[in-house]
């Protein structure tokens, strides 16, 4: 039972008021007031103030091109109605299609939370994100965004997603009616040289605890040109490990996913 | 701790607990229009507020994340009773049928409005897209969005009128305001979680983790001693009855199979025990330190398992019959220590082998049918498990007022409610009062008795006020599903089409008790054969009790899966045949002038006849499909080479209520000042029945439906109805208003008669409720007012009676054209058709919504929705995230409805039955639209992708 709330104005008191034991980092509360969740923690910290929520492209920290940034505190829907966002980073955001629930959730949120069906861990991921956080008492850190969610640790701040030109993104979701949790998730970024993929990131929820970058998938198709829908799938199907749940066996979840990662990937091709 | 913030626009400092979420502190401040359908698991979306302009839900925030924003509910624009833009439109778009989503949907629409004042259709379904409706189907709110659009730009703008049906009525055939619609645009309280008093006590239940048990022990000594608690009562001291849920009419064709609460568990979530506590806190802890020692045994999980040899028994005691004898071999003699089974009448039961209820019968000679077939064909369809889910879950508030029992009730049946409780309570029936609230949608599960008698018992023994509700968990894990089904149907036809034979096996599974265990898998028969014509057909129908959650009543009882298994088959039969499936339809459909021979064997629980048919009106709505639809041509191509397209079409039936079973009755008053008072027992369920009898006054008073209040399901004060299921609240409760004002009418012109000094035949009513004759006139309030002033001719009331025996049938033709995607097994709907006779539609708008509605239930059920179990019986998808009901995005591309009507001579102003028949087409029209797709048959509803890509051998 919450006994406590706080709502700090600085991020330093904030780290101070979550030393105690159990106590909970409120963003927008549609996963942590939620589900599982409701035996809800004595101590409750609402960090809307203190951490940032804009959303702007700036130029990047090594001087090569332009960086968006994702204010830790910026809902979903400041995602899809801010002009810096991009396509694919969109299409994820919306791919939440519960706009109540668009309207609370956050990217900080998203990825405390570290779901396996997260919208909008996979694109970024495949877009090459980092993430500033910050610890008690320690100063702010700049770490690759996959390597936060394999050991999460104190507030995330910001994302930071590099804009290369010439990158071809995408994002896409399966499941079962639209506002459904999802069933598997994929993203992917890469260039075409010559017609052929360079630098492909995939990543993929649904298949593990958490979204993650899968280079074995990406191995398959790097360097070559992009294979069919069907070849795609095949090639990809048996790399998935997948567990049986009520969204489907462990064979329909694999195949679902393989359709899902070959129709990223000719989605992206199709970009101009 | 202290909250300061803006509520609609005046500031206020509340007190909150750190915890408590911002939807518990607005309704504890009384703003009741801030709803609970999901728990706070956030995919509802009834508890909407805007809070600093934006839509969120107020469940997933805590009140003191309120403290200096400027939170707007409902309320603060229903200011001084006025409606907003978007309240008017949608009631004039017809979109308030129960109203528990109302509130919420006004937010969204405004938020909408606000950010774009002509919005897109795209827009729209994004700003709905947290919002659930179970019972408009959603496409009306497109309406009320172009609407309350219009409206911004210009306030006069006048709505362009719908279709409309009988030229000669005023009101009947129009679309008027429903009754209730402002009122619940408004978010007043309403519902019976809106009546309940501050000092009430809360009931939680401890139910059942285990699907099949023996309670060994149970100590309730710890709990009793625990802080606020007033009481507990468990198979130990509850009344030693048996009892049956269902709300139908007595003799129910159900056992009475359940005590309050059973010595053996028969499925997870049974009833273990009931505590009363004065906080929901308290009763939770309580129900933590209760001790209970059960002895676990085997479940039965299927239909397979309930009917195979040793199979465990799920009753096993003594089985006794009111009237007529056990069925021949039937093990009667209980084990000693289970509960017993009270059958008013045999329904072909031999519960003792899990056998709750059988029936077989049928017309000509079956087997020489088949002989004389040039194809025969037999398939098996399965309809899984799904769940009504009303927004607003089972509750009711019960306590004990002048020395009686008053129960506020969110219920189909206010009358068998009060039977049963007295029942189950040991009170004589006076001494209950049942008031039927709104109720936040129905569907059927709230024509059972799931949680009153209990809250009844309790409040009676303590005294106290008791307020039980039902959480969401709690909903699809001990209300009312609709029986798993397992249908065998076996066609046969000559080369040409022409049927020579038809046999439907019908497997059912009601659970662990046996309400409606006749009557719902009866309907999967009785509303699908006598669609087709043929002499030789026959059925059987076998019930069996497994350890699944119990099943009951959902619209269109049996029918939809009845429809599902025999519609599809006969598609199938039109493949083998290399016919066209509409052709095979059309060349043995029923038509007028039909003799129906096959309802001699369908009577409900009493002796069927055989029907000739009046005009039917299936020729024309095939008709109309077939154009729409352009079937003679090849169908649309698919722009994406992963998509295939098929359509699909069926026709349909039901019933209009219940031929010489059922009865309802009214009464009109007429008052003082010439307006009236409609009391009709019937039970309104969001669906519009008090607009159709205030309709009936308004029409034949010749009055205004402004002059009309109707007060309905309130066992005090309105007459016996048998309640709102089986199609019946238009027709029958309809019925009875019309008989009731007709009476008024009578009464009215004799009094006149006198005072005008003419023969009663001059005398006629003309608008507005004025009494005419050849040479004077007196309006209604003056023959009103002398009857308050002792002129001698007493209160002008009217009474209506309506039983009758004649079988009203509405009929449907649906289509539907599917895009089914090969690589991923995904189905689009991108077309849904419903021609549909309701008879005279009495409010036209009204009943399309029931029909839209309908179909978007059946859409449900056949793409998404189906409880699931483990292999302990544990159901596993117990919420909306998980148990996926439509949302606005599920909504076909092009969702048309038309209304084909086809007059019934008994009907109210010639109108039938509307809402259930609708769910009857989408398994099998979707199911046909996909094996015209990519060549596969579905036969087990719902086709999720994953059974698509099996039927498809892709899996
Ligand atoms: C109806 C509904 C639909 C949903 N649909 C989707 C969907 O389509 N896709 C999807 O991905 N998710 C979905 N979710 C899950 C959830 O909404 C999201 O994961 C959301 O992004 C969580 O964000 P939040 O701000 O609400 O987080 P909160 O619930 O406030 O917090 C979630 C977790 O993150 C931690 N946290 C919060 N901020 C930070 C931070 N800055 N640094 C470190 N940790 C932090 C919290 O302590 C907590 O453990 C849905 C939820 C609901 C209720
Ligand atoms: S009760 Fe808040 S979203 Fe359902
Ligand atoms: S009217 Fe929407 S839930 Fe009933």
């Amino acid at each position: 039972m919450v006994k406590e709330y706080f709502r700090p104005e600085s991020l330093d008191e904030a780290l101070e008021l979550l030393a105690a034991p159990g106590a909970l980092a409120l963003a927008g509360g549609t996963w942590s007031l939620a589900f599982e969740a409701r035996d809800k923690p004595e101590r409750v910290v609402d960090i809307g103030r203190a951490v940032p929520r804009t959303i702007e492209t700036r130029g990047a920290s090594d001087g090569r091109g332009a960086e968006l940034c994702l204010g830790a505190g910026a809902t979903f829907q400041e995602i899809v109605d801010s002009k810096s966002t991009p396509p694919a980073i969109r299409a994820a955001a919306t791919s939440m299609a519960n706009r109540n629930t668009r309207n609370r959730a956050t990217v900080g949120g998203n990825l405390g939370a570290n779901k396996s069906c997260s919208s909008l861990a996979p694109i970024l991921l495949a877009l090459g994100a980092s993430v500033e956080y910050k610890e008690r008492s320690k100063a702010s850190v700049t770490i690759a965004l996959a390597d936060w969610l394999a050991a999460p640790g104190g507030l995330v701040l910001t994302v930071i997603v590099p804009r290369a030109d010439g990158l071809r993104a995408s994002s896409l979701r399966a499941s079962r009616t639209a506002c459904d949790i999802a069933t598997s998730t994929a993203a992917c970024a890469f260039r075409l040289e010559g017609g052929k993929v360079a630098g492909l990131r995939i990543a993929i929820g649904g298949f593990g605890p958490r979204a993650s970058l899968r280079p074995d998938v990406a191995a398959l198709f790097e360097g070559k040109p992009l294979p069919t829908k069907a070849d795609i799938e095949k090639t990809v199907a048996p790399l998935l490990q997948a567990r049986a749940d009520q969204r489907g066996s462990v064979e329909y979840k694999r195949l679902r996913g393989a359709a899902l990662v070959a129709d990223a990937l000719h989605a992206a091709e199709e970009q101009i | 701790m202290k909250v300061d913030f803006k509520l609609n626009e005046r500031s206020v400092s509340w007190d909150c607990a750190p915890g408590e979420t911002l939807r518990a502190a607005l309704r504890r401040k009384g703003i009741v229009s801030v709803r609970d359908g999901c728990d706070g698991e956030g995919s509802c979306g009834l508890c909407a507020v805007i809070l600093d302009g934006r839509l969120v839900n107020s469940c997933q925030i805590l009140a003191p994340q309120a403290e200096g924003s400027s939170v707007l509910t409902v309320d603060f624009f229903s200011r001084d009773r006025k409606l907003s833009i978007v309240q008017r439109a949608l009631i004039d778009a017809s979109c308030v049928q129960c109203g528990y989503c109302t509130p919420a949907v006004v937010l969204a629409l405004h938020d909408l409005l606000a950010r774009s004042p002509k919005p897109s259709d795209e827009e729209l379904r994004d700003a709905l897209s947290g919002t659930l409706c179970r019972c408009t189907g959603y496409e009306q709110f497109y309406d009320a969005a172009r609407i309350a659009s219009e409206r911004l730009a210009d306030p006069e703008y006048v709505v362009p009128l719908g279709p409309e049906f009988r030229p000669d009525l005023r009101h009947v055939g129009k679309d008027r305001e429903k009754v209730d619609a402002s009122a619940l645009a408004r978010g007043e309280k309403a519902f019976v979680e809106d009546r309940v008093d501050s000092d009430a006590c809360h009931l939680k239940l401890l139910m059942s983790p285990y699907a099949h048990a023996w309670i060994k022990s149970i100590d309730v000594s710890k709990a009793l001693d625990m802080p606020g608690v007033v009481d507990i009562v468990t198979h130990e001291n509850c009344p030693d009855r048996v009892y049956t849920t269902a709300g139908q009419g007595f003799p129910e064709p159900s056992p009475h199979d359940q005590r309050m609460f059973p010595r053996k568990v028969r499925h997870v979530g049974d009833r273990v025990a009931a505590v009363l506590a004065e906080t929901p806190e308290e009763a939770e802890a309580a129900i933590k330190a209760i001790v209970v020692e059960y002895e676990v045994l085997k479940p039965v999980l299927s239909i397979a398992e309930a009917k195979a040899p040793g199979a465990p028994i799920v009753h096993h005691g003594a089985v006794s019959y009111v009237v007529g004898d056990p069925p021949a071999g039937s093990s009667t003699e209980g084990d000693g220590r289970d509960d017993p089974i009270i059958y008013q009448f045999p329904l072909h039961a031999d519960p003792h082998r899990n056998l709750a209820a059988s029936v077989a019968d049928g017309i000509g000679d079956v087997d020489k049918g088949f002989a004389e077939a040039d194809v025969v064909i037999e398939r098996t369809y399965v309809g899984k498990r799904v769940q009504c889910t009303p927004l607003e879950p089972h509750v009711v508030y019960a306590k004990v007022d002048a020395d009686r029992l008053v129960i506020h009730a969110s219920t189909q049946v206010p009358w068998h409610l009060r039977r049963i409780v007295a029942a189950a309570v040991g009170l004589p029936e006076h001494k209950i009062r049942v008031i039927k609230e709104r109720v936040g949608g129905g569907f059927g599960a709230k024509q059972d008795i799931v949680l009153e008698d209990v809250a009844g018992y309790m409040a009676w023994k303590t005294r106290r006020p008791v307020l039980f509700r039902y959480d969401r968990a709690m909903e699809f894990m001990t209300s009312r599903t609709r029986h798993g089904m397992e249908i065998t149907v076996k066609l046969g036809a000559r080369r040409d089409g022409t049927l020579t034979a038809m046999d439907m096996k019908v497997e059912a599974d009601t659970g662990p008790y046996g309400q409606h265990c006749l009557t719902v898998p009866m309907n999967a028969v009785s509303k699908s054969l006598p669609l087709l014509l043929c002499d030789n057909a026959r059925f059987s129908v076998k019930t069996y009790y497994t350890n699944l959650s119990p099943a009951g009543a959902y619209q269109g009882y049996g029918a939809p899966k009845g429809s599902f298994a025999l519609q599809g088959t006969l598609a199938e039969l039109a493949f083998e045949l290399g016919m066209d499936q509409l052709d095979l339809i059309e060349k043995n459909m029923v038509r007028s002038g039909s003799r129906l021979e096959i309802l001699k064997s369908l009577g409900e629980g009493r002796p069927g006849a055989a029907v000739t048919l009046g005009t039917c009106g299936l020729d024309e709505m095939v008709a109309r499909g077939r154009k729409a639809f352009a079937w003679g041509e090849p169908k649309p191509e698919s722009d994406d080479p992963d998509w295939k397209i098929g359509r699909g079409a069926v026709i349909i039936q039901q019933g209009s209520g219940l031929p010489g079973l059922d009865a309802a009755n009214a009464e009109l008053r007429l008052l003082p000042d010439g307006s009236l008072l409609m009391l009709s027992g019937g039970a309104d369920l969001g669906t519009g029945l008090d607009t159709v009898t205030a309709k009936a006054a308004a029409e034949i008073m010749k009055l205004d439906m402004t002059d009309v209040t109707v007060v309905s399901g309130d066992t005090d004060t309105t007459p016996f109805d048998k309640g709102a299921y089986a199609s019946s609240g238009t027709y029958f409760s309809g019925n009875a208003a019309v008989r009731a004002a007709e009476d008024l009418r009578e009464k009215c012109i004799k009094v006149a008669s006198g005072i005008l000094g003419e023969p009663e035949s001059d005398l006629y009513l003309v608008p507005r409720g004025i009494v005419r004759g050849k040479r004077g006139e007196i309006s209604l309030a003056k023959l009103a007012h002398m009857a308050t002033q002792g002129e001698g001719h007493g209160d002008l009331v009217g009474f209506g009676n309506f039983k009758t025996e004649h079988a009203a049938f509405p009929y449907g033709a649906h289509f539907t054209e599917a895009a089914v995607n090969v690589r991923t097994g995904e189905v689009r709907l991108r077309r849904f058709h419903a021609y549909q006779d309701c008879g005279t539609p009495i409010n036209p708008a009204l009943a399309m919504g029931q029909i839209y509605g309908g179909v978007m239930k059946a859409i449900g059920h056949s793409l998404y929705e189906e409880l699931l179990f483990d292999d302990q019986g544990r159901p596993l998808n117990l919420g909306f995230t998980d148990y996926k009901i439509p949302s606005i995005y599920e909504v076909p591309d092009d969702f048309h409805v038309e209304l084909v009507p086809v007059e019934d001579e008994v009907g109210p102003f010639g109108g039938k039955s509307v809402s259930e028949i609708s769910l009857n087409s989408a398994a099998p029209a979707i199911s046909i639209a996909i094996h015209d797709a990519v060549g596969a048959w579905c036969r087990v509803w719902p086709f999720t992708p994953e059974r698509v890509l099996r039927a498809m051998g892709k899996l």
